[in-house]
């Protein structure tokens, strides 16, 4: 409702009391409905053999163990904690920077395009050789914060209300004096939004680097350990605390959100990096472009040197090249690496493809059957702030081991964020819109095709951005646990085998591809949108 | 009364460069206000008004030309604390209560909150908020954030005050008796004011002059000296020297 004050008209609707009490209800009824589906299931062991235990047996399991949990609960969030008040600190005060002065946003835009592609697996074993003790899981969990919180910090500063500013301005105010009385207040539930996005991130990025970073604590190194046992009700426990947490997370900013700023519904996540004005001059914009493209290699190169981490352990983008390029027995290693990257690639594209297209398939339900949908929303909001990957062990317990489970995991971790953008993007198409072509006598599937289907191009964008570096994320945690092949697998040989070389050369083909994939998709959009005169979605 | 200081815009020219096109919002534009003096603009849209009001106040900068604020420029003047400024709509923040946001201009001038409270307790009696001191402006109609805006621009004691279409989102009946109001409030501070805007009887009303504007380039056609003398009452909208001052602007609007 920011708006409408500064705009003086009063657009406030008055909130439908029952209404919300009966979608309440409704989704309470839906959840109901799917505990019992699965305690059935569970009861009579319909899936692979009692894999998915009943959500009782998982309970009295729980009990338990009990002893086991308070130790690895608080591991966890004490690195998913730090790592969040880290993350979104940088994060904040970066947002701040590139809002101000949009050339640093330019320059960083090649860091800030690689830390949101960049699948955290890959990087988690490079973390673990490079840093010590807790550090990785902060890292991991800074990492998951960070882009989440940039974008929302730079979206609300630059959307502040231009009168807003000038009032600020008219008094003498500089541009301090700007950001403290109208741009910040003003992006406040704009920043509490991308928190809240950013709390499960945070876990989600702790309990990745446990499973690849030993230790004797936490939710992953439980996780782990308890994989090779054979106890799904043992898993199941471990993968709904780890949702709790995540949820809880999410929820205690939803209340801070919605305390401090009286709604803010964004649910969407930020997935793509602040927009810039392009530079007249050529000379200056192919400079910013070659620029933002070294920085992340600079960085890399200056932290590894900061750090004065051991050469044999540390590989530099040099010593990465000679490695890939000018050793020895560098064809054997390219062999390798191409070897894996032929099986993870077609995974990532046909789970990517598969879990857009059923997203699409069912937002594009949600206009044509609007009641099912408004009782499957919230379901869904809730299932995209879980750490879905943290689930994984669970899929490879109920779908084995074989190719299929790539599929089934990526699909999954593709399909949500994917639906709720898309949804979104549908329900605000404008009625007025929709009602053109009603009132020429179209049927709801015509509706679908003159209007909602065009209007949702950009939202369709924005989940296939959003999509691209969690697909590959999908495909190689299911590598490295299940199916023992592709990229994921050979990081984790890597690790087996101390092969230093070979885990930087796949988390860098990794980030790398993910990138590729990402300005693709990026470049397409562009050319679609604009060619529809339309803008990207957020 | 405070001390008084006057606008003097000298010569200013400013335009924009749009898609191929270049807009000449101000062409050559001079006009000054005597200390203490009243001065409406009037215009059709687009003809350089609020640009000019931006530039005296420092929000936009001239391509050609000067503007002076008591012999300072606007910047230095709007740092200084001797601008007051209304705009359009409120434009309130909305996180702020009513007090609060009437004390903005304080705190952005990095003034003693506590020295003014007695000023601002003052001003919000003025324009008619006692007991909305608290309140958000989403909780206020239309009327009362415009009146919050109008003592916001007084809390500064300004000499100089800018309005831009403060009324321009209120209804005709509302219009009028904020017009009544802010004459009172006027007669009290005597502040040099400019004010934008669209309705020719709030032009005649108010100001000791009219300034008709046109467009294309952004120019001044006529000024039209105001006669009536103050306080002016309601009964003045229907005299017929008053409608000869409307009919006589309507027509420097059209360009005769």
């Amino acid at each position: 409702m920011a708006t409408d004050a500064m705009t003086g008209r009063s657009t406030k609707a008055a909130p439908n009391a029952t209404g919300t009490r009966f979608a309440h209800l409704a989704t309470l009824r839906n959840w109901l409905i799917l505990f019992a589906l699965w305690e059935i299931i569970g009861r009579l062991k319909l899936v692979a053999d009692g894999a998915l235990p009943a959500p009782s047996s998982v309970l009295s399991r729980l009990w338990t163990d009990r002893a086991d949990y308070p130790a690895h609960i608080l591991a966890t969030v004490e690195a998913a904690g730090a790592g969040f008040l880290i993350g979104n600190l940088l994060a904040v005060a970066a947002g701040v920077l590139f809002a101000l002065y949009p050339v640093t946003a330019r320059l960083a835009r090649g860091i800030n395009v690689a830390i949101f592609a960049l699948p955290p697996i890959a990087i988690s074993p490079i973390l673990v050789i490079t840093f010590s003790g807790m550090e990785p899981r902060i890292i991991l969990a800074a990492v998951g914060c960070y882009f989440v919180t940039m974008s929302a910090t730079v979206t609300g500063i630059t959307q502040t209300d231009g009168r807003a500013i000038d009032i600020v301005k008219a008094y003498g105010g500089g541009r301090w004096q700007i950001l403290r009385y109208a741009q910040f207040r003003s992006a406040l539930p704009s920043i509490l939004a991308g928190l809240r996005i950013a709390a499960p991130n945070a876990v989600l990025g702790a309990i990745l680097a446990e499973f690849g970073g030993g230790g004797r604590y936490g939710l992953g190194v439980y996780l782990i350990g308890s994989l090779g046992r054979g106890e799904p009700d043992r898993l199941w426990g471990i993968g709904l605390s780890a949702t709790l947490i995540a949820g809880l997370a999410y929820a205690l900013f939803s209340v801070l959100a919605a305390r401090l700023t009286g709604a803010s519904k964004a649910v969407t996540v930020p997935a793509s990096p602040p927009a810039a004005v392009k530079d007249a001059n050529r000379l200056h914009e192919a400079g910013l472009v070659l620029a933002s493209v070294a920085l992340p290699f600079l960085l890399w190169w200056l932290l590894l040197y900061a750090m004065g981490t051991p050469a044999m352990i540390a590989k530099t983008p040099a010593a990465l090249f000679d490695y890939l390029f000018l050793a020895p027995n560098s064809a054997a290693s390219q062999a390798k690496l191409l070897a894996a990257l032929a099986q993870t690639l077609p995974m990532t594209i046909a789970g990517m493809a598969l879990g857009l297209a059923f997203a699409f398939a069912l937002a594009l339900g949600s206009v044509l059957f609007p009641a099912i949908i408004r009782g499957f929303m919230p379901v869904a909001l809730v299932t995209q702030t879980m750490p879905l990957v943290a689930l994984t062990p669970l899929l490879v317990l109920m779908l084995g081991r074989g190719p299929s489970v790539i599929l089934w995991i990526t699909v999954s971790v593709t399909f949500f964020p994917a639906f709720v953008t898309m949804a979104q993007g549908l329900s605000l198409v404008p009625r007025a819109a929709l009602e053109v072509p009603k009132a020429y006598g179209a049927g709801p599937l015509k509706q679908l095709r003159f209007v909602s289907i065009p209007a949702s191009l950009p939202y369709l964008f924005a989940a296939t951005r959003l999509a691209v570096p969690r697909a590959l994320l999908g495909v190689m945690i299911a590598e490295w646990l299940a199916t023992g092949t592709g990229l994921g697998n050979l990081l984790n040989q890597s690790r087996g085998y101390l092969d230093y070389g070979m885990i930087w050369a796949v988390a860098v083909v990794s980030v790398l591809v993910s990138v590729l994939f990402y300005q693709c998709v990026i470049v397409i959009e562009r050319r679609v949108l604009s060619r529809r005169g339309m803008a990207p979605a957020q | 009364m405070s001390a008084q200081a006057s606008i003097a815009i000298t010569h200013v020219s400013r335009s924009f460069a749009g898609r191929g096109a270049v807009v000449q919002a101000l062409d050559d534009v001079s006009l000054d206000c005597p200390a203490g003096s009243f001065t409406a603009l009037i215009g059709p849209s687009g003809c350089g008004k609020s640009t000019m009001l931006r530039i005296a106040l420092g929000l936009d900068t001239p391509n050609e030309g000067e503007v002076q604020i008591g012999g300072m420029k606007p910047f230095q003047a709007a740092k200084s604390g001797m601008t007051g400024v209304a705009f359009q709509d409120a434009a309130l923040m909305p996180w702020r209560t009513v007090e609060d946001n009437i004390m903005l201009p304080l705190d952005v001038l990095n003034r003693n909150r506590t020295e003014f409270q007695e000023k601002v307790t003052h001003l919000i009696e003025l324009v008619g908020l006692a007991g909305f001191e608290k309140a958000l402006p989403g909780e206020l109609s239309g009327g009362m954030r415009q009146r919050a805006a109008i003592a916001r621009s007084l809390v500064t004691t300004p000499q100089v005050l800018f309005l831009d279409e403060p009324f321009g989102a209120l209804d005709q009946i509302l219009r009028r008796q904020m017009n009544i109001e802010l004459q009172r409030i006027w007669m009290e501070s005597r502040a040099t004011t400019l004010l934008v805007t669209h309705g020719i009887d709030e032009a005649i009303f108010l100001a000791d002059r009219v300034v008709v504007m046109q467009s294309r380039p952004g120019r001044i056609g006529k000024i039209i000296e105001i006669p009536f003398d103050r306080p002016r009452r309601p009964e003045l909208f229907s005299l017929p020297e008053f409608h000869q001052l409307e009919r006589e602007i309507a027509e420097a609007l059209d360009g005769h």
